[in-house]
């Protein structure tokens, strides 16, 4: 039997449960409302990764012995209120590639720490190569988009959105800085660093 | 486009009654969740054939204020 989950073990991977779930009704939305092309293929391969994603968790956090929290708020929703509504696609996509940067470094963070148990690190492996992805298909569909929109404009929201970021997430460590520090605490903090977490990108 | 004709479409989209779309009401109450309104402006977009940026919704906080945004883009065509 794995050891149990700690209650803020417990509530940090339900976070991420949480927000891959947003993350797949978000994308799902905008995948059924998109016409038909290579965005949408790809907004629909993404949003049946952070599906796959949030049953990751679950069944992590299950066969840890626990169930997941019901929590109100995800990164997305924070992400939101501090930057406004994205207006078009572009803006969506520019604020997609900024807050998928942000969470490949955090779970890449988290997977480093020492004694961190089989089942949490074997979930972080199946989910990072599908984030990798996830930049990786946002920016060249950026990319695409300079005809429409503009590079400088592009770049613009790209530059906004990262300050949006920053502002989150210093809230967020904020916020959950007594988390933050029993995580590290938990088990050896030997990762890399040992500052807060999560770290910035 | 006709103020009403907007107001018919959102309530289209968001399933709701139009006489719930009164100009004063704010858009987060209409929704749980806040995506469902990047949604509905994507779509009102495609629907009217006009591209707005975030500049143009940063004023946007209720129902009158969306409409007015999005009228006058379409005026502006």
């Amino acid at each position: 039997m794995p050891d149990p989950l700690t209650e803020n073990e417990q509530w940090i991977l339900s976070f991420y449960r949480t927000s891959e779930i947003n993350g797949a009704l978000f994308f799902g939305r905008l995948a059924r409302a998109m016409k038909p092309g290579p965005i949408q293929r790809d907004m629909t391969k993404h949003f049946a990764d952070e599906s796959q994603h949030a049953w990751y968790w679950t069944e992590c956090i299950n066969r840890m012995g626990a169930e997941p929290l019901k929590l109100s708020q995800a990164y997305q929703d924070k992400y939101l209120e501090a930057a406004g509504i994205p207006a078009n696609i572009m803006e969506v996509l520019a604020l997609t590639q900024t807050f998928e940067k942000r969470v490949i470094a955090q779970y890449a963070r988290h997977s480093r720490i020492v004694d961190l148990q089989p089942e949490v690190l074997d979930t972080f492996n199946k989910i990072i190569d599908d984030e990798k992805w996830h930049i990786e298909w946002v920016g060249k569909a950026l990319k695409s988009m300079e005809g429409e929109y503009g590079r400088d404009t592009i770049a613009e929201s790209l530059e906004r959105y990262r300050k949006v970021d920053e502002e989150v997430y210093g809230a967020i460590l904020k916020e959950h800085e007594q988390r933050v520090a029993e995580l590290m605490r938990g088990r050896g903090n030997h990762a890399e660093g040992k500052g807060p977490w999560p770290w910035p990108v | 486009m006709a103020v009403a004709g907007l107001k018919a479409r959102m309530a289209a989209f968001l399933k709701l009654p139009e006489e719930k779309l009164k100009d004063d009401v704010l858009l987060t109450d209409l929704v749980t969740e806040s995506f469902i309104l990047v949604e509905m402006v994507i779509e009102l977009q495609d629907d009217l054939g006009i591209q707005l940026m975030q500049d143009d919704l940063k004023p946007v906080r209720t129902v009158g204020d969306l409409v007015r945004v999005i009228d006058s883009k379409g005026s502006s065509r």
